[in-house]
């Protein structure tokens, strides 16, 4: 018993890259039927642990056992041979199969070369009853929702027969309700004798699902705990060198004048015909962080890019007392700044080194221009001062490529550039994605002191957590319409829950008292500050 | 860590000089296969004796010094003007068709419409220095109109594709495709309409009066003093004056900072309040331009006479631009070099027809194996960036790797992977 008490056991591996430990001696013991959670920050070796499970590495030191015995694997198809599957952070799917060719692809059955999909459909649809796990299973990849494709990766391996499953952040690009879906599967799982491994530096769903945690740290094993018998704050000590403040420092808002006013503004949408942003009246005042919230696709992109001028918009927006509708990007950037959602497709350009990536707006400024020339001296300057203050850590200071950055330092690159042209106006979507606790307690706090400076702040955010703690304001966004309007203060994630999934709606009167609070709030200060100065 | 700005430097040097061996090695292996291809036909063609097999390699690796054949019958070497002129004047149209791919190319498009333009260019400046009289408007002026208003031509002309590209989001490869063979034909229309065909000279048909007919030739500025005997003239410096524009707009100016924005991202240019789709339309007006003033110096120069029954081939001086673009790895001024030695190929051809029983097509065969080589050393590359790009993303890692070994670590574990 007690030699099979594990499933697998990853004993002192060590992994080197050149110039870098990635894995220091570390051991991972998974029981059958457990969740197992791997914690650690963005580079703490995490991944690369799973890849050597998975066949993608060899370690250089350490032994892989199987229930016991010592197994050797070189390849992804040994692994698969020992029944362990990887759901990746990426999907693994072809966008133009259907949901029971991707499950089969790789492992079809064939009777004299043609395929024999009926007795495939049938084990799927047994496993989808079995875990719960409701697929399509004609549907085409390409049409399905996230949630639906990782079902299909799941399927993917339990139609492999796979005892030991492993999760790479499978949370990341889930909506929240996708979110308890998947807990509720994975215990499903666990309980039928899966045994878990479940990669993520997300305190909250670690605490929920997860049996035992292993943490590392820079590439070392830190230690193993049962989730009961920890809480958060020590998992985030443990995963972290310095213990991180979970909660945003901030003072009481104190909002001023209106810097953004938008009227009827409506978008259409990227995706279909209509509209995807409808009627959206609200403003944003000095002092204050308003939040879009809302479950990905309600119509935060496209409001986005419509008011960045990215995509064309109608009605009326008013920026520091000026209606910019028909304004060029360019133009619009003079009191706006914006940190956009998709750093790799919009924040950076990639092939740039930073230093050019710091001047992307501002090139054709003085001093970084003189006679239509980039003056390389004043652009070196910018980017060591922004690299400094902002603590931008990259291989070779200004000189590195965007590319080779990890994503929380182009993150903390974007930040920089965009915070330090001091406009009245931040526009900051998901700028937390994907990050580490360091690096978001830094982001958040980055916020902060720009509205505590009398920047008007719009935050667009699928992260509750995020939302309720940086926020001022919230404003709901469901379907592309503003359904409700909190003080972050006076109101529950359930209840923003209830607004997101569009189970409950403000009427206006509703929605003009939270205003009136709020603007009383503002006229004491404008009174105040007039007092004062 | 701005304390690195040292060593970053020195890393970029690295870099490319990589680069640079990247392509030395390229040329090096073109040449020995070009040796031994001629070694092969040497040997089993029984005409040709080994006294002329060695003589094939020699030249093929030595042509450029060629001088000839002394009393004995053995091939002497040294310093040979007219071959060494006559490269410089073949290099001049394909540095600058080699310049337009490579601006195209840093700007994220392909221009593989250089042929097109290249005609366009040649169509412009020929009509205009064969039709202005030469004894009413100075020769030098006559000159300077037909080289502008051929890179003007070249310039709308290469704008089409850039315009559909920016606009209608179609390929600019099928458009720049489409667009040379209009002009190919549009360019045999022109001159089978026209009266400046070649009617003094009753042996040759299809072919067009050179510029000298009108007194219209591209100055020598002094070359000629050099290379005397050859064809070389002051079109080779002004390929260089371009190649050393572009390289300073390329990468000193806001402009150039701009094109290479929106060739590397469209998305993010545009998200910094870049025009991105002027931008796409310029870099290709541009590069229209260079290859039209391609054409144009090649057939200005007064001793080259226009083949105008082009409709059923492309001119290969555009497509050589490509092959140039490729082994100069982009670099403006790297395109001077590689476009000299695609020319030097070109010479030492001509020597091994001359001098042995070889034909010149076996050089043909020695650029083939360059521009595979170049083009497979890049394709390596930038599977590598791929690789590396994916290492990242999986391990997100920034802040355990240290500097000096960020660059190397994923390209080596990638190939630890393979």
């Amino acid at each position: 018993m007690a030699e099979n008490e594990y499933v697998i056991e990853m004993l002192h591996i060590t992994k080197v890259f050149p110039g870098i430990i990635a894995n220091d001696d570390i051991t991972l013991q998974l029981k059958k039927g457990e969740i197992h959670a791997l914690l650690g920050e963005n580079g703490a070796g995490k991944s690369t642990l799973m890849s050597v499970l998975f066949g993608l590495y060899q370690p250089e030191e350490g032994i892989i056992k199987k229930n016991g015995e010592v197994v050797k694997i070189d390849s992804p198809n040994d692994a698969t041979a020992l029944h362990i599957g990887m759901v990746h952070q990426h999907f693994k799917l072809v966008d133009v199969f259907t949901v029971l060719d991707n499950i089969i692809l790789g492992a079809e059955d064939t009777k004299m070369g043609f395929l024999q999909k009926k007795a495939a459909r049938k084990k799927v649809q047994e496993l989808s009853e079995k875990y719960g796990l409701y697929v399509d299973l004609d549907a085409k990849v390409e049409n399905i929702t996230v949630g639906m494709q990782q079902r299909t990766e799941i399927l993917k391996m339990l139609y492999r027969d796979n005892e030991i499953l492993i999760f790479d952040e499978p949370t990341a690009v889930l909506t929240p309700q996708e979110i308890d879906e998947l807990m509720a599967i994975m215990k499903n799982l666990a309980a039928e004798g899966k045994s878990i491994l479940f990669i993520s530096h997300k305190l909250n769903e670690i605490m929920a699902v997860a049996d035992r945690v292993t943490v590392l740290r820079k590439g070392k094993y830190i230690g193993t705990v049962n989730t009961k018998d920890t809480n958060k704050q020590e998992l985030s000590n443990m995963m972290v060198v310095r213990p991180v403040q979970l909660q945003v420092v901030k003072d009481e808002a104190k909002p001023g004048d209106v810097v953004l006013r938008l009227e009827n503004f409506t978008v259409p949408s990227e995706v279909h015909k209509g509209n995807a942003v409808k009627n959206v009246s609200f403003d944003v005042r000095r002092g204050e962080i308003v939040c879009i919230a809302g479950i990905d696709g309600n119509g935060q992109t496209e409001f986005i890019h419509g008011l960045s001028g990215l995509s064309k918009s109608s009605g009326k927006i008013e920026l520091c007392g000026e209606d910019i509708s028909g304004y060029s990007i360019k133009k619009r950037g003079k009191n706006m700044s914006h940190i956009p959602e998709d750093r790799h497709k919009h924040g950076l350009i990639l092939d740039f080194t930073l230093e050019e990536n710091m001047v992307l707006q501002r090139f054709r400024e003085s001093p970084f221009q003189k006679g239509g020339f980039i003056d390389r001296a004043e652009v070196r300057k910018y980017a060591d001062r922004l690299i400094e203050t902002y603590d931008v850590r990259s291989g070779q200071g200004p000189i590195t490529l965007a590319r080779s950055m990890s994503g929380g330092n182009q993150q903390k690159a974007i930040i920089a550039r965009e915070l330090d042209r001091n406009k009245d106006l931040v526009v900051a979507v998901q700028p937390t994605r994907g990050l580490d606790v360091g690096a978001i307690e830094f982001i958040h706090s980055q916020l902060v002191q720009e509205r505590d400076e009398g920047k008007a702040i719009l935050l667009v955010s699928l992260e509750l957590d995020e939302v309720l703690s940086l926020s001022d304001r919230i404003l709901v966004m469901y379907e592309g319409e503003i359904v409700g309007e909190f003080l972050s203060k006076d109101v529950t994630a359930q209840e923003l829950g209830l607004y997101m999934s569009g189970a409950k709606r403000m009427d206006e009167t509703e929605m003009e008292k939270v205003e009136e609070a709020e603007l009383k709030a503002a006229k004491e200060n404008t009174e105040g500050g007039s007092k004062d100065a | 860590m701005p304390k690195t700005d040292k060593n970053g430097l020195l890393k970029q040097e690295k870099q490319s000089s990589k680069t640079l061996l990247a392509s030395l090695i390229s040329i090096f292996i073109g040449l020995i296969v070009g040796a031994i291809v001629v070694w092969v036909v040497g040997a089993v063609t029984p005409e040709i004796t080994a006294k002329g097999t060695s003589d094939g390699i020699k030249l093929i690796l030595f042509g450029l010094f060629n001088t000839g054949r002394n009393a004995s019958g053995a091939l002497t070497f040294g310093f040979n003007a007219v071959n060494i002129g006559n490269m410089l004047f073949r290099a001049t149209p394909i540095i600058l068709t080699g310049l337009s791919v490579a601006i195209a190319n840093q700007t994220g498009l392909f221009n593989i419409g250089a042929p097109g333009q290249y005609l366009i260019g040649t169509c412009v400046s020929l009509y205009l220095a064969l039709s202005i009289p030469s004894d009413k408007v100075h020769p030098v002026l006559i000159w300077l109109i037909a080289f502008v208003a051929a890179m003007a031509a070249g310039a709308l002309w290469g704008a089409i594709p850039g315009a559909l590209k920016a606009f209608l989001n179609m390929n600019e490869v099928i458009a720049c495709i489409m667009c040379n063979w209009i002009a190919a034909n549009v360019v045999t229309w022109i001159f089978d309409e026209s009266n400046l065909k070649n009617t003094t000279e009753g042996t040759k048909t299809a072919y067009i009066y050179k510029t000298t007919y009108n007194n219209v030739a591209t100055g020598k500025m002094g070359l000629d003093k050099i290379f005397p005997g050859s064809q070389v003239n002051g079109g080779f410096f002004i390929a260089v004056l371009f190649c050393i524009i572009m390289w300073v707009i390329m990468s000193k100016t806001t402009f150039g900072y701009q094109l290479k924005a929106c060739g590397s991202n469209r998305h993010a240019a545009k998200y910094a309040g870049i025009a991105d789709k002027r931008n796409i339309v310029l870099s290709m007006a541009i590069a229209g331009a260079l290859s039209s003033a391609a054409g144009a110096l090649y057939y200005l120069a007064g001793n080259t006479e226009f083949f105008w029954s082009t409709y059923q081939s492309l001119p290969a001086a555009g497509f050589t631009g490509i092959a140039v673009a490729l082994l100069a790895v982009n670099n403006p001024l790297g395109v001077i070099f590689s476009g000299s030695f695609m020319s030097m190929l070109t010479v030492c051809g001509t020597q091994l027809t001359y001098m042995t029983p070889f034909n010149e097509y076996i050089t043909d065969v020695i650029i083939a194996v360059i521009v595979y080589i170049s083009a497979f050393s890049l394709i390596i590359k930038m599977l590598l960036n791929k690789r590396k790009e994916k290492q990242y993303d999986k391990r997100d890692g920034g802040e355990l790797i240290t500097p000096e070994k960020a660059q190397d670590e994923p390209a080596e574990a990638a190939g630890k992977e393979a």
